[in-house]
């Protein structure tokens, strides 16, 4: 017998006081309430008998005190949940892992595979003997116990209750390494995975510490259609267009016809039915889009209006980048090929100014120094130089070179996004000597020519020759260099949100100098995030449309952003009837031991209470006073 | 009503209020009905109102016996003489008026329980005494308690029987039982014997037959009245107690369950049994009076049951 609750040393010492008050309050005379009679023989006569049989009397009176002091040893032995030492090492040690990855919303078991994996987990839960333990596991991205290994069924079933979906997928290696460090020094551990066997198998496969593994299927079918990529991206030289990116895939083992409609705003915008091969994906693209405001969204369904097994990737989200009008300066004497490129794009406020003017009153976003290097003003912004002098750029300006072109260049970056750089010819110029940190976006054999880097903390991007010595020019690359270059300056703006995906740790930018923010969730759900580094974190579980809000009520910023599954192993729903880990298959638990639970508290509490009903019953019948 | 009649009706004495409940027109009314039945019980055989053990030269016949010298000739019996041819003189019961003693117990015991007991042996002794009045007996009432603190001086007439009431209202219960000593000093007192009507409930520590045998051994004829209350047999009590003698103030602790009342239930019983019984024994007229029977009742069942009136 071992005890689980209170230590021993605690439990005398409650018993000791509790009894030392029993037996004062024992000692101590009643208090009796005289009552006059007419004549005291009377009672003498009948009390006489009684006086005969004191002795006994008295070891009544001790009868029931010595009831008292075990009904009080029953209840402190209670407080110690004593448990028989066998239960404690022989019995099984089991981990429910349950996955709540975005497939166990399927509803080929109705209501889902989920409420269907939780039927099974609490079938196990009832049939675990007396002496097991288990611990529950909510399998997402990240694996959640919530319970502790306990052998309370209705512990084990509340934590059942509470698993949910979400729309991520299930990391098993991570579960089976919690459910290994949760078994460790534990005998006879077992971990049961409640699943559709949609998971990556983890490599490598975790040692499990001698833990068998077993597996309980769910599902039925896997016919689902599934919408694994949207994205949206305004076109470069015209912004106010939108063109629309749209993957979806057929999982199912026949051909389908869907039905993709896309809607912005509330309002479907375009529809369109497709054939989609067992197995297959399909991009479409929704060209020249326009009139949409902030919100995208793609909804795929078959042609025949019926609906597939899993509705969570049947949607997808996405908001186009709100657009401002971004205030440009340039500094120029005079450059048409410069005011062509800015003429592109209509969301620019393009100030013109002398050399000599500089600087003119007003706040801009980006500075273009055509020609010049003079000491950049507070509130410039961004600056791009083009053929810097050399009293004044930002970046050391080397040797003079000639006929020299684009040799390599940063194909990721932002600023030469679109931008076919492999051809231009260009007369002559000069090779940049960047510091460590800068960046060289783009170099010719004879060096950098394109440099990106920040000084006192303000972003720079230098061009070493001025574009009018080249083809540059006269080529699409130039504006689309000009405006991105621009754009990467107010990308870290706070208003700038992209799409996230569900399953991954979000980063999303928020105004400077906010300390915290409120997150929104689709179903309307708040929670507070942490801000680090000028971003919001938090874990993404939930496709949709989120809220983030900072600053107070004057500074108030609301944000939008889409965060979609867009997840194809997820998507991916035939259930799967064994599990494999190592290239063993895991088989399906082992029945539980039976037996009754050995609570024996509540029998020590119900022999205390039936004790105390005697008592009660023995002292208003007379027997024990 | 007016209010000077109101402001007069407040001036009304206590004991007159008393009087009013405890004798009343209603008991006065049964008292007569009582007297009336009395007579109507003893026609034809009491022509002298009382007749007293001795004999003499009354005119009811009691006996013969042997003519002696010096006997009066004329109480000779000659047609005994005739007959049998021998002289025997008549004897005739001699005409004497009864004395009747009420003993009524004042002691604590009897004022237990709001004085219901008390009550009763006042109306019950109120209403013998009118009857011993009415057939123009001597009345005496005495209280007894472990002495004499009250007594009534011997009185006649159905008239005086007011002077009886007002004596009756006075006595207040109180003192402990001592009977026998009581009434070892009411026979030191009372030379003349007679009846001696002993109303009490017997609470007494010393034993009740102290004082039935102190009335017998000083040549009193003792009636015995027991004054029962039978809701003593039967308290109302449960749980921890102390219980308190009324008189004697002894105290005695006791958990009282449904077995000890039982019990005490029995022992009442007995101690009732025991007193009946040793009256039986000594040819002592008992009689149990219930404070729940109306008194008239126990008045007639006394006069049926004879020992009362000779």
């Amino acid at each position: 017998m071992m005890l689980t609750g209170l230590p021993l040393g605690t439990l005398l010492g409650i018993f000791g006081g509790a009894a030392a008050l029993t037996l004062v309050l024992y000692i101590l005379r009643l208090r009796r309430r005289p009552v006059a009679v007419p004549f005291a023989p009377l009672w003498h006569s009948v009390l006489g008998d009684r006086d005969a049989s004191r002795l006994f009397s008295r070891l009544r009176r001790w009868l029931s005190l010595l009831l008292q002091l075990v009904l009080l040893a029953l209840l402190a032995f209670a407080l110690g949940d004593p448990r028989p030492t066998g239960s404690l090492g022989s019995g099984r040690n089991v981990v429910l892992l349950i996955d709540a990855s975005a497939s166990m919303q399927a509803t080929d078991e109705k209501p889902t595979r989920l409420e269907a994996a939780k039927v099974k987990a609490r079938e196990l839960v009832a049939g675990l003997g007396g002496s097991d333990r288990a611990l529950v596991v909510q399998m997402g991205d990240v694996p959640v116990p919530l319970s502790t290994l306990s052998d309370s069924p209705s512990e084990l079933l509340q934590a059942i209750a509470r698993v949910k979906a979400s729309d991520t997928r299930a990391e098993l290696g991570r579960a089976l390494e919690l459910g290994r460090d949760a078994l460790r020094g534990s005998p006879h551990g077992e971990i049961v995975v409640f699943s559709d066997g949609a998971l990556p198998e983890p490599s490598p496969a975790p040692e499990l510490g001698g833990a068998r593994l077993s597996f309980v299927p769910v599902g039925k079918s896997g016919k689902n259609l599934a919408i694994t990529a949207f994205s949206v991206r305004r076109y470069p030289l015209d912004k106010s267009r939108l063109e629309v990116l749209a993957e979806i895939a057929n999982t199912s083992s026949e051909r389908a016809e869907v039905e993709l409609s896309l809607w912005g705003d509330g309002a479907i915008i375009d529809s369109e039915r497709l054939h989609v091969e067992p197995g297959a994906r399909l991009s479409r693209f929704f060209s020249d889009v326009g009139g949409t405001r902030r919100g995208l969204e793609a909804r795929l369904r078959y042609a025949d209006g019926t609906r597939d097994d899993l509705p969570a990737d049947d949607r997808a989200y996405a908001l186009v980048p709100e657009r401002r009008r971004a205030r440009i300066l340039v500094v120029t004497t005079g450059n048409t090929y410069l005011e062509a490129a800015l003429l592109l794009d209509e969301y620019l406020d393009v100030t013109d100014v002398k050399p000599s003017a500089y600087p003119p009153a007003g706040h801009f976003d980006a500075t273009i120094f055509d020609g010049v290097a003079p000491p950049p003003a507070t509130d410039s912004g961004g600056l791009i130089y083009i053929n810097p002098p050399s009293a004044g750029s930002p970046v050391k300006v080397g040797k003079a070179i000639s006929e020299f072109g684009f040799d390599t260049w940063d194909r990721k970056s932002r600023v030469l996004r679109f931008a076919a750089l492999g051809d231009v010819q260009v007369a002559a110029g000069h090779a940049f000597e960047p510091q460590s940190d800068d960046k060289v976006l783009g170099a010719s054999d004879n060096g950098p020519i394109l440099v990106a880097g920040t000084r006192s903390s303000r972003p720079f991007i230098a061009l070493g020759f001025d574009p009018r010595q080249s083809d540059l020019v006269l080529r699409p690359a130039w504006p689309l260099l000009v405006l991105n270059a621009i754009d990467s300056f107010s990308e870290t703006d706070a208003s700038y949100l992209s799409a996230y995906r569900t399953g991954e740790v979000w980063r999303v930018p928020v105004q400077e100098g906010a300390r915290d923010a409120e997150l929104t969730l689709p179903d309307g759900t708040k929670r507070s995030v942490p801000v680090q580094d000028g971003r919001a974190v938090t874990f993404g579980e939930r496709a949709g449309v989120y809220k983030l809000a900072t600053g107070t009520d004057e500074t108030r910023l609301v944000t939008e952003f889409a965060a979609n599954l867009a997840d194809p192993d997820e998507s991916q729903i035939l259930p799967h009837k064994t599990l494999s880990l190592a290239g063993k298959s895991a088989p399906l638990p082992e029945p539980g031991g039976g037996g009754v639970r050995r609570d024996l508290w509540a029998l020590l509490v119900a022999v205390a209470l039936a004790l105390s009903l005697v008592e009660w019953f023995t002292y208003h019948r007379r027997i024990t006073v | 009503m007016g209010i000077l009649e109101l402001f007069q009706r407040k001036k009304t004495p206590r004991g007159e209020a008393a009087r009013v409940e405890l004798f009343d027109d209603e008991f006065q009314r049964k008292l007569e009905m009582l007297a009336l039945v009395s007579r109507r019980v003893f026609t034809g055989r009491l022509r002298a109102e009382r007749r007293s053990k001795k004999k003499g030269s009354g005119v009811e016949f009691a006996d013969h016996r042997d003519y002696v010298p010096g006997d009066d000739i004329r109480s000779i019996d000659w047609n005994v003489y005739r007959r049998f041819g021998r002289l025997l003189v008549r004897l005739y019961e001699e005409e004497e008026d009864l004395s009747i003693y009420f003993l009524l117990d004042c002691s604590a015991s009897m004022g237990f329980g709001g004085g219901q007991k008390f009550d009763q042996a006042r109306r019950l002794v109120a209403a013998l005494a009118y009857v011993g009045l009415a057939n123009l007996d001597r009345v005496t009432i005495v209280g007894v308690n472990d002495g004499v603190p009250e007594r009534l001086p011997t009185t006649r007439g159905k008239g005086r029987i007011f002077t009886a009431f007002r004596f009756l209202e006075r006595l207040k219960p109180g003192g402990p039982t001592d009977l026998g000593e009581a009434l070892r000093s009411f026979a030191a007192q009372h030379k003349r014997r007679g009846l001696a009507v002993l109303v009490s409930d017997f609470y007494d520590p010393a034993g009740f037959e102290h004082g039935i045998n102190v009335l017998r051994f000083e040549g009193f004829e003792p009636y015995v009245i027991h004054l029962v209350d039978e809701r003593e047999a039967a308290p109302p009590l449960d749980g921890d107690l102390l219980l308190v003698d009324c008189e004697t103030g002894d105290e005695r602790e006791v958990t009282v369950t449904p077995a000890v009342l039982k019990r005490l239930q029995t022992a009442f019983s007995d101690y009732r049994s025991t007193i009946e019984q040793f009256c039986t024994g000594k040819h002592v007229p008992y009689l149990a009076a219930d404070v729940s029977t109306p008194f008239d009742e126990i008045v007639l069942r006394a006069l049926r049951r004879g020992g009362f009136l000779k």
